[in-house]
């Protein structure tokens, strides 16, 4: 690791001067260690020129738009994205889209529309959502809407930044399933 | 020259009393660190009570083990070693005591106030003003006491382990003092002076060297003399000392910024803050390599050595804790890492292994030699070890599982990265629930071992005789030409070139263009220049070292000049540039009185310990809490509430979120409504009124701080507070639920629904940097 010799301790040559009895060896600094020191020290020569003055890394802000930007992109491009109302309750009908969005709603509901999904009809804070009263539009894909971008007026969350278009849809299916498809 | 010999007798009494109050406030500490860790897991273990919740008892416990435990271990380390080092009795007798009892009534004061929920709001500086200017009045006494003791010292030459305690009085002082500036609102309540950025930057600054020159360079200096003394043999290397010393000292000081990695803070100094930490790598493995190969030659009597055993232990943990300190200050590490429980891990491998043990090794060592008694059972020291290693092992392996694990859940997305993976923050909370019981039997089994340490203690002196040490010195009377005067301290090659080599780097790195370049050239000349005159007047220099060492002022001015550059460059440019007329894109609309009365609720209950409030520039933060934190959305707070742990969400945009009525059943029991929580209830919130006569003084205060409250009247200040708070009662009322207008959980609801509002700061034509 080190090329100084290995001299045996006893070998070494001490400071002359002692304190309340401590002496003290002068060895030279490890070789290993002064190679750490200036590496770190190169390292920062380095990362500030890369970052601060010839700019050539982007900025932490530029990097997350571009991330953004690519996510905003792929959400523009999900054909669940594309959902009319005709295709949702079709999904309501249908047991796989029925018993994910289930799951989604058992983890990410029922602290306010309640297992029952019926909300404030059973001391929860959120709306009922098995009558047939529709505060913000009964279509299913006002429904849609309304997870999706949520009634921040009302203490309804965004969802769909968080948990997803797919999940938002199976979820909106889970509800469907509570109600008939108006003839 | 005329020689006279004395007898010196030391005062060691003082020691004994500092080594009791060690033991004691140890287990006090550690016994608080076992219930909050308890609490996070079980959360009816808060019991309801304002006093008991985890938010105003984990304050006390990181005080309590920062200065009361390691306060009062080190006074008793640099008292008794520096008396010997410099052959002379502490200058004064009632300067100790005065010491001594001073520092016991500011814990006691601290331990009472703290979980009463008087607080500032700030990490490791939650204790109110009154207690602030105590505790620079005793540092102010220990300042007086040591330096005069080394003005009367009998042994010229200051020995490396004075170079650490003369740091760390000079640097704890100035970091106190700067972080600790507030404005009195009342007897028991002010605001600091800093606000927003500029908070968080002086705090981080003050945080992070709190953890450098309170808890390491004292550390260092005790190990400097008591690693030797025990292991009966020589310090591996002093020009190692020479040059680990100094390098520590200067670079520390410019890593604070790391804890505020990916927030709002600018730019250049989240990459000062990166950078410098991973250069300090080096300077703290010196002092790790000088404590382990001192052992060289005394490796054998580890087996039956608990002293020795304790020290190699804790050095070695030093070295793990120094390691990992760098590798978390890269920013991408960081990304994953921050406001998890990779931090605390972090942290208890120092505290735990280095300051813990090292304190146990000095208590092992200095026992038998204050009571003039062999250590009552060396087998159980050395079972205090082996339970107490076992101990840390738990701890720290459980706090890096589960803060890497809930990193990732966290940072992890589904969906070609599009949305989070784990969208519900409580599903990541409950994935480490078992981690966090760990951690609680591994810092039981620490604590098992320091009782043991405190029942050996107690036999040990029980009926024994204290006996203080006694020396035989020459008294020399300095010889003129030690003497280094002004010259000889600024005008040689090694500080000359040392200043020019900072001042060119900081134009390199913080000028424009034509001074950037002449930095850096500059820089360059400054470093050839100091290489070659290294190998040409290598000598000279090692003399003029020696030289200074006789001379304590000039070294402690140099020392404070290392120390006090890192900060000045940093925080002036912040104070003068980074104030609400330079925001760009968004400011914070200020609080209406109520809400600035919730928001003082929110600081009394210690919520920033598990909620931030900043959201970073990080995709995972943004999915999950939106739009990231502008610097400009924080700056009135007076003090800065970013947070540095979450054991909950992140709240910067929580305003809106959630209804009133949701705020308002979450408060009285958070499992109302999110189930598996692990946060405390708040019922009192729901009964106590909220505390308006106050506000007329802190918005005074407020004003006075440059934040934009109108002139108003206390009746109007009044009037203004109760309209808001009658209108979110109604609303409550409306949505089924009652609540009195003059509650304080209406007031905390307004504070909480407003974060997050911020107005819009037309562009400027000519913004400067």
């Amino acid at each position: 690791m080190t090329n100084e010799p290995n001299s045996t301790p006893p070998e070494d040559a001490l400071r002359e001067h002692s304190f309340d009895g401590i002496q003290e060896y002068d060895k030279r600094l490890p070789n290993w260690w002064l190679f750490t020191l200036y590496a770190t020290i190169i390292f920062w020569v380095g990362y500030w020129f890369y970052y601060q003055r010839a700019h050539i890394g982007l900025t932490d802000i530029a990097v997350l738009q571009q991330e953004l930007a690519r996510i905003e992109a792929a959400k523009l491009a999900d054909p669940a994205n594309q959902l009319d109302d005709a295709t949702l309750w079709k999904m309501s009908r249908n047991a796989v889209f029925v018993d994910a969005g289930r799951s989604t709603f058992t983890t990410t509901c029922v602290s306010c529309h309640k297992e029952s999904l019926r909300g404030v009809d059973e001391g929860g804070i959120g709306a009922n959502l098995t009558d047939n009263v529709w505060i913000h539009g009964s279509k299913p894909t006002d429904l849609l809407k309304v997870v999706d971008k949520g009634v921040l007026a009302k203490g309804m969350p965004a969802w769909g930044p968080i948990i997803g278009a797919k999940k938002t849809s199976e979820m909106v299916a889970y509800v469907l399933s509570h109600h008939q498809e108006p003839k | 020259m005329s020689e006279q010999k004395v007898t010196i007798q030391y005062n060691d009494r003082i020691v004994r009393q500092f080594l009791l109050a060690t033991v004691i406030w140890g287990a006090v500490g550690m016994l608080v660190g076992v219930i909050v860790a308890s609490q996070l897991n079980f959360w009816r273990l808060n019991f309801d009570l304002p006093w008991l919740t985890f938010g105003r008892l984990r304050p006390l416990h990181t005080n309590a083990v920062i200065f009361a435990f390691v306060g009062n271990m080190m006074f008793a380390g640099v008292y008794y070693s520096t008396q010997r080092l410099v052959k002379a009795r502490l200058a004064s007798d009632f300067l100790s005591n005065l010491h001594f009892w001073g520092w016991q009534l500011i814990i006691v004061a601290a331990a009472i106030t703290l979980p009463l929920g008087f607080s500032r709001g700030k990490e490791y500086a939650e204790l109110i003003w009154p207690i602030n200017i105590a505790v620079a009045l005793i540092w102010v006494v220990f300042a007086v006491n040591f330096f005069w003791t080394l003005a009367r010292r009998n042994e010229p030459s200051l020995y490396v382990a004075l170079w650490f305690y003369i740091a760390t009085i000079i640097t704890v002082a100035m970091l106190y003092i700067v972080n600790h500036l507030s404005i009195p609102t009342s007897l028991l309540h002010s605001y600091p002076v800093f606000g927003g950025v500029q908070d968080a930057l002086v705090q981080w600054w003050y945080g992070h060297n709190a953890v450098a020159f309170f808890l390491t360079t004292p550390i260092l200096g005790i190990m400097y003399y008591f690693m030797p003394k025990a292991a009966e043999r020589p310090v591996y290397s002093y020009r190692l000392s020479v040059v680990h010393f100094w390098s520590l000292v200067f670079l520390y000081i410019w890593a604070g910024p790391h804890h505020l990695l990916n927030t709002a803070l600018p730019a250049w100094l989240q990459m000062l803050g990166m950078t410098f930490s991973l250069m300090l790598w080096a300077p703290s493995w010196g002092g790790m390599l000088n404590g382990l190969l001192t052992l060289r030659g005394a490796w054998d009597k580890l087996r039956t050595d608990p002293v020795l055993k304790f020290f190699a232990a804790g050095v070695t943990f030093y070295g793990m804790a120094t390691f990992e300190g760098p590798l978390l200050s890269i920013r991408s590490v960081n990304a994953l890492g921050h406001y998890t429980d990779w931090i605390i891990g972090h942290v208890h491998g120092g505290t735990l292994g280095w300051n813990g043990f090292m304190a146990a090794g000095l208590i092992y060592w200095l026992l038998p030699r204050l009571w003039n008694k062999p250590l009552y059972s060396t087998a159980l020291a050395n079972l205090h070890f082996w339970i107490g290693l076992v101990g840390i092992l738990l701890y720290v392996a459980a706090m890096w599982v589960s803060g890497i694990s809930q990193g990732l859940m966290l940072n992890a997305t589904a969906e070609h990265g599009t949305v989070l993976a784990y969208p519900n923050f409580l599903d990541t909370l409950n994935a480490i629930r078992p981690l966090m019981l760990m951690r609680v039997i591994g810092g039981s089994l620490y604590l098992v071992g320091w009782v043991m340490l405190a029942y050996n203690f107690w036999r040990t002196v029980r009926g024994a005789q204290p006996v203080d040490g006694t020396i035989e010195v020459f008294v020399e009377k300095p010889s003129a030409s030690d003497h280094l005067g002004f010259s000889g301290t600024w005008l040689n090659a090694p500080v000359l070139l040392s200043l020019f080599l900072v001042g060119f780097s900081t134009l390199w790195m913080l000028g424009t263009d034509l001074v950037s370049i002449a930095g850096l050239i500059g820089a360059i000349i400054t470093c050839v220049a100091g290489y070659a005159l290294l190998f040409s007047r290598g000598k000279q220099w090692q003399d003029w070292y020696e030289r200074l060492l006789l001379n304590a002022l000039p070294f402690s001015i140099l020392t404070f000049i290392a120390v006090a550059a890192g900060g000045l460059i940093q925080i002036i440019p912040t104070v003068l540039i980074s104030k609400a007329a330079n925001v760009e894109d968004r400011l914070q609309v200020p609080y209406t009185p109520l809400e600035l009365a919730g928001r003082d609720i929110y600081v009394r209950e210690g919520c920033y310990n598990c909620h931030s409030q900043m959201i970073r520039t990080l995709v995972p933060d943004v999915l999950r809490y939106g739009d990231y934190s502008r610097l400009g959305e924080s700056i009135y707070d007076h003090p800065f509430q970013w947070g540095s742990k979450r054991t909950g969400p992140d709240l910067a945009r929580e305003g809106g979120k959630y209804p009133d009525v949701w705020h308002l059943r979450h408060m009285e029991n958070p499992r109302n409504i999110s189930v598996g929580s692990n946060m405390p209830s708040y019922p009192w919130l729901l009964a106590d009124n909220t505390n308006l006569a106050t506000l007329p003084a802190k918005i005074r205060v407020q004003r006075m701080l440059g934040v934009p409250y109108g002139p108003s009247s206390a009746q109007q200040i009044f009037d203004e507070a109760n309209q808001q708070a009658k209108a979110i009662s109604l609303g409550l009322r409306e949505a089924g639920a009652y609540i009195a207008p003059e509650k304080e959980v209406v007031a905390l609801i307004s504070y909480l629904q407003k974060l997050g509002q911020s107005e819009p700061v037309a562009p400027k034509a000519a913004a400067t940097r």
